[in-house]
């Protein structure tokens, strides 16, 4: 992950012109240059996914319909209600959802079963309990990154734990970790296997507020370490999270059959502080947009009695 | 403390030992044994002397009470080990195929039912037609060691295959998002997490091979605790040497338990 992809000439095209100025602000200026040239390139593109499941009471349709292209270095946020199959969208790039019909491209591939390209943190963190902090990313890595020698895979994985700031507890057993310090080992284990593409399903959503805060700046932190090169798809149910971290937000309607129900985009500049960015009136005026896209069933309700 | 429990544990069961003793006794017979048709702790103390004076004699038609021991051990831990053997990868395979799972299930449960003593005289038959040879080898305690092969595997196996079966799709998910290898997928999460339940089915294993090998032995004859205890207790007329046989089975069983007891504690990670 640390090593230089500066000269990626198809890098970061997602962003607006204000984007890029602050982008240039942000790292050197070769990268930049080659940031206003490059083209827009599709990362991830999802082409009428319907998801049904066999169930004893017969045929449950999770998704219906899903049409969603996302770009390169991309934040993309997916907010619903629980239940509407936000997870199972996800899982159809991940490839541990086959679709029913339709098909999921991803970076160029048609997606037919989970890939090194596409790395992916858990809901419930899934770090093997017999093995150390160390041991499960080695593992990953191991797995992925075929042609290193074990030298360097163990540089390598040092180097993604002191950058979630864990080197020190790297013996450690998974059950001696705080929730917080667990999911920033699963986001090492996803980082450290280099994909283009970074899957998350609820990543904060067990954590307190203050850790969750933490961990939505360092994880915007890594990605810009990767130069924003990085394609990042959350699942989340968190508003605030959603604008903090995302270039746009998926809204989905509630399950049965879900759809996608509108898509909103994120206006604000990056770098973004947590402090300020709530006072900015276009940050109220998004979250106002998303509260009541994802209230409105709830409020005609209220009318009708 | 848990010291003080053992040795309370250890009184009260003398006392209980000594009242039926004495409850049981026949006020009339002069001559001690005739009076305690049961015999007190004490006098089971009085033969041990006797039974422990050359313990590990080998004699061709006498053999003491360690040798007997040791021929007992080796026949459960061949039987044993032989099925762990087999249990452990079949376990294996069973939990981790459904198919595998429902074709071979129904033999394992109508085998598993069946009473272990009823393998021996198979055994027998067809360890007699294909000749003998001598010690632990000849075809009465090869029948033997197949008892306790036969008895071993369903404990080992069930506990294996359910360890397998009730891997957590969590687990697997990291397995095929991280794209582990068939082996990188055995050696980091199939067998982690099945090993606890494997050490279960082995415990159970054991403790049931060690029950089963003293009937096997009566049956068998020559030699073995099974043997003593027929031989030289019950058809010799002496008592004593029955309840001393009976003590020396139960505190081996016991060895053996928490010799399981502890692999359990160093397989599962819960623990550490």
């Amino acid at each position: 992950m640390m090593q230089n992809n500066y000269a990626t000439p198809q890098a970061g095209s997602s962003m607006d012109n204000s984007d890029k100025q602050v982008l240039a602000k942000m790292v050197d200026s070769a990268s930049a240059f080659h940031k206003v040239v490059a083209q827009p390139q599709t990362s991830v593109s999802i082409k009428d996914v319907t998801v049904s499941f066999k169930t004893p009471t017969g045929i449950y349709t999770a998704v219906k319909s899903i049409d969603l292209d996302i770009r390169k270095g991309e934040i993309v946020a997916l907010i619903g209600h629980s239940g509407c199959g936000k997870s199972t969208l996800m899982n159809t790039i991940s490839g541990m959802v086959k679709p029913s019909s339709g098909e999921v491209i991803a970076n160029g591939k048609r997606v037919t079963g989970p890939g090194p390209d596409r790395g992916i943190v858990f809901q419930n963190y899934s770090l093997l309990p017999w093995l150390s902090v160390y041991r499960n990313i080695y593992e990953a890595v191991d797995s992925v990154m075929k042609d290193m020698c074990s030298a360097e895979k163990k540089d390598h994985v040092e180097q993604n734990l002191k950058m979630v700031h864990l080197y020190e507890h790297k013996d450690k057993l998974p059950g001696q970790l705080s929730g917080g310090m667990k999911q920033r080992v699963a986001i090492a284990r996803a980082f450290a296997i280099n994909p283009s593409i970074l899957l998350l399903d609820e990543p904060f959503g067990a954590l307190d507020a203050l850790t969750k805060s933490n961990m939505h700046v360092e994880l915007l932190k890594l990605w810009n370490l990767d130069n924003r090169n990085k394609t990042i798809i959350m699942v989340t149910h968190d508003i605030e999270e959603a604008i903090f971290l995302a270039d746009r937000v998926v809204v989905m309607n509630n399950g049965p059959a879900a759809t996608i129900k509108e898509i909103v985009d994120v206006p604000l500049e990056r770098p973004r502080n947590k402090k300020e960015i709530v006072h900015d009136p276009l940050y109220m005026e998004t979250h106002d947009k998303l509260l009541s896209l994802l209230l409105d069933k709830f409020s005609i309700e209220d009318e009708v009695e | 403390m848990p010291v003080l429990y053992f040795v309370g544990s250890i009184l009260l069961l003398l006392g209980i030992w000594t009242l039926i003793a004495w409850g049981n006794r026949n006020p009339e017979a002069t001559d001690l044994v005739e009076r305690y048709p049961l015999p007190t702790p004490l006098m089971t103390l009085d033969v041990l002397s006797e039974i422990f004076a050359n313990p590990f004699q080998n004699d061709p038609d006498v053999k003491g009470i360690g040798t007997k021991l040791i021929g007992s051990l080796m026949r459960v831990g061949i039987g044993f080990g032989l099925g762990s053997l087999i249990a452990i990868p079949l376990g294996l395979l069973l939990g981790s195929s459904k198919f595998m799972m429902s074709l071979i299930n129904p033999i394992v449960q109508i085998l598993r039912p069946v009473s272990p003593l009823a393998w021996y005289p198979l055994g027998l038959a067809v360890f007699s037609a294909a000749g003998g040879g001598d010690g632990l080898m000849n075809p009465s305690s090869k029948a033997a060691i197949f008892m306790i092969f036969i008895c071993s595997l369903w404990p080992t196996l069930i506990n294996t295959a359910f360890g397998v079966a009730s891997i957590p799709q969590d687990h697997k998910n990291v397995g095929k998002a991280f794209g582990f290898s068939v082996w990188k997928y055995i050696i980091r999460i199939l067998l982690p997490y099945s090993l606890p339940h494997i050490v279960t089915g082995l415990k159970l294993s054991i403790g049931v091979a060690w029950m089963v090998i003293v009937a096997g032995e009566m049956l068998s004859g020559g030699d073995g605790l099974g043997f003593f205890v027929w031989e030289e207790g019950f058809n010799a007329g002496k008592t004593t040497h029955i309840i001393v046989a009976i003590l020396i089975i139960g505190i081996v069983g016991f060895i053996l338990d928490k010799f399981f007891s502890s692999l359990q504690k160093a397989f599962s990670y819960d623990a550490k």
